[in-house]
């Protein structure tokens, strides 16, 4: 599959001082880790950022295939850890400072997935610091992690909380290809694909740059430190691959049903084509087709006949669909850069092998953490916006007891006995800095 | 009823319940105090009228939430929201686009100086401020830059603006708790449905 949008335009964002992830695609097949580090001592965890820095790989010439980068974030007990100034700590948004387990009424957070289920280090105070690297062949990642980790035993100070690799071909675990739907930056440079639409202004993706409001979205303080920054969400989830096969096998008998089912839960068919341009078969050419796999529209399909109102991809990105509530996708979009680590499962396994396997959801975007906040509240553990009432998304949400599927048809047909098929492990509010912010925190502050 | 049959209705209550009621309107008549012990009572009823917190401030119960604000007007402030309600007749309806709102009203108190804004709302109060600063602004603007130190909907402070003003209510009933405004639209199409139905049937 073709990844990489050409770079068909100047860019005006600094690309240079970005960092890659912002703007490089995952590779096909991609490997990788998340290192979740804890800085003990202040001036080791300048040190570490010090020597990390060369490594680390900015969005210039992003279009461009490299072997591996290297993507570093903080969170705000990482901030305080490295000895941020209390007046730049006050700058950055409430939610950020209070951590995502401290938000977890907000983000729907409960039940199996409530923080104190959590796996270690997630929601302790103690995740300062994380490390990504993304590679496209074994041996770069395998270079690319030594790097880092040589790095890190010259430091006393800073300690290996958590190591998680990653890797797939570009489907994960359910057996969906997932990743490519990605919102067009304004400034970037990249060729505008059929169905994105208007580009989005940069700055509702990188500090410091006009937002849809017209004017830049509010930056943490100095300017070195906020300009060219970004916000992460973090959140690992554990799939139930196989309680999604007993789900479709309960609820259909032949394997065409099966899958027929399983894409108007999605809104694509395994393959990534669109229930919207393929409503009756997967077309797997649609489907790795990165000129024709988003050009479609909701409006002419009100009622979601073709897809599903409460499908996973018409909730996340409803397009032109009618809502209920007055709102502005625009601002509702994400950069995406989840991983999945974990074997695939075969839809014919209906058996818990009892392995871990799942997403790390990681999303990218100046208000990722509003967003992620919006979106866990009313997009996904709700159904009102779309008129579902309390019908929830059928992948991620936290289902309740009785919960049940609407596919619109004539009649309508109600699949029960939906469940939670992925279960939050844990994750964190992340702050991704400049190239020229990671050499400005990894100074002595001056008081 | 006379008093004394009440009170042996009352006697029949449980023991937790009577001594609540006993302990805090000790002075009410009798009649009262078996309607709201019954109301007590009734597990089921009380539930579904729960109330919880709608966020930072206000009441809630079950998905609809109160917000009441009493916010410091400009000099020459309600002079000028009054005449813009005058041109529109008092009437609001561009509201409904938003599709949260069950109601809202506007009230100047103290001789014009300060005005009470009252909403009853679906959810909690801030997600959709993003939305409203980039699809509405001048209208959030105009409405509520007559109030002293309006910071500008797209400012970042204008949540904490808000809260600062927002009196939380201390008691708070809505009929259907778990009606939204986007249910009841969908009840009413529903309905429509089944009323062309029965039309069309006969």
């Amino acid at each position: 599959m073709d990844l990489f949008r050409r770079l068909t335009k100047q860019p005006t964002l600094e690309l240079d001082d970005i960092q890659a992830a912002v703007l490089r695609a995952r590779p096909e097949p991609y490997f990788g880790t998340h290192a979740i580090l804890e800085i003990t001592d202040a001036a080791a965890g300048r040190e570490l950022l010090r020597r990390l820095a060369p490594r680390i790989t900015s969005a210039a010439r992003w279009d461009e295939p490299v072997p591996a980068w290297t993507v570093v974030a903080i969170s705000y007990p990482g901030l305080e850890a490295l000895g941020v100034s209390e007046e730049s700590l006050a700058s950055f948004p409430a939610n950020f400072r209070a951590g995502m387990a401290a938000r977890a009424e907000r983000l729907r957070d409960t039940g199996p997935n409530a923080p104190h289920h959590w796996e270690f280090p997630f929601g302790t105070g103690r995740a300062h610091l994380a490390v990504s690297v993304y590679a496209e062949s074994k041996e770069a990642w395998q270079e690319a992690v030594d790097g880092y980790q040589r790095e890190l035993a010259q430091v006393a100070g800073v300690d290996l909380l958590s190591h998680q690799d990653f890797g797939a071909t570009g489907f994960n675990v359910f057996g969906y290809r997932d990743g490519f739907t990605q919102p067009a930056v304004e400034g970037s440079g990249a060729e505008t694909m059929p169905g994105d639409g208007r580009p989005i202004k940069p700055g509702e993706f990188v500090l410091g740059y006009p937002s849809e409001t017209g004017r830049p979205l509010p930056m943490p303080s100095p300017s070195v430190l906020g300009r060219n920054g970004t916000y992460v969400v973090f959140r690992k989830y554990h799939s139930h691959v196989a309680a999604f096969n007993r789900f479709l096998h309960g609820n259909a008998d032949t394997a065409e049903e099966r899958e027929l089912l399983a894409a108007k839960l999605v809104g694509r068919w395994r393959s990534g084509a669109p229930l919207a341009l393929s409503p009756d078969r997967d077309d797997p050419a649609l489907g790795e087709d990165p000129r024709r796999q988003n050009h479609f529209k909701y409006a002419e399909d009100p009622r979601g006949l073709r897809t599903p109102l409460g499908s996973h991809i018409r909730r996340m990105n409803p397009r032109d669909s009618k809502l209920e509530i007055l709102s502005d996708l625009r601002i509702r979009r994400l950069i995406r850069r989840s991983t999945s680590y974990g074997d695939a499962v075969p839809d014919s396994e209906v058996r818990d092998d009892g392995s871990s396997r799942g997403l790390d959801f990681i999303a990218l975007s100046a208000r990722a953490i509003d967003t992620v906040e919006f979106l866990q509240s009313e997009w996904v553990n709700s159904g009102n916006f779309a008129g579902l009432d309390k019908e929830k998304d059928p992948l991620i949400s936290n289902q309740d007891k009785g919960a049940y599927f609407t596919v619109p048809g004539t009649p309508p047909r109600r699949v029960q006995g939906i469940q939670s098929f992925n279960t939050l492990l844990g994750g964190e509010y992340l702050f991704m800095p400049s190239l020229s912010a990671i050499a400005w925190l990894s100074q002595e502050p001056t008081a | 009823m006379s008093d004394r049959d009440l009170e042996n209705r009352f006697q029949g209550l449980p023991t937790t319940v009577r001594e609540k009621i006993d302990a805090v309107i000790d002075d009410a008549k009798i009649a009262l105090k078996l309607r709201v012990a019954e109301l007590l009572a009734d597990k089921e009823e009380m539930a579904e009228h729960a109330v919880t917190s709608a966020g930072r401030v206000g009441a809630k119960s079950g998905e609809v939430s109160e917000l009441t604000a009493i916010m410091p007007l400009k000099p020459g402030g309600a002079e000028k929201l009054r005449k813009f309600f005058g041109l529109v007749g008092g009437n609001l309806a561009g509201a409904g686009q938003v599709g949260t709102l069950h109601n809202m009203r506007f009230v100047f108190l103290d001789d014009d100086t300060k005005l009470l804004f009252a909403t009853a709302y679906d959810g909690e109060w801030d997600p959709y401020i993003d939305d409203f600063a980039t699809k509405i602004p001048e209208f959030m603007d105009y409405l509520f830059g007559n109030v002293e130190g309006w910071p500008g909907i797209q400012s970042p402070d204008v949540k904490d603006f808000i809260v600062q003003y927002q009196l939380p209510a201390e008691a708070w009933f809505v009929a259907h708790p778990t009606l939204t405004v986007a249910g009841a639209n969908r009840l009413k199409r529903l309905d429509r449905t089944v009323q062309n139905f029965l039309t069309e049937l006969n």
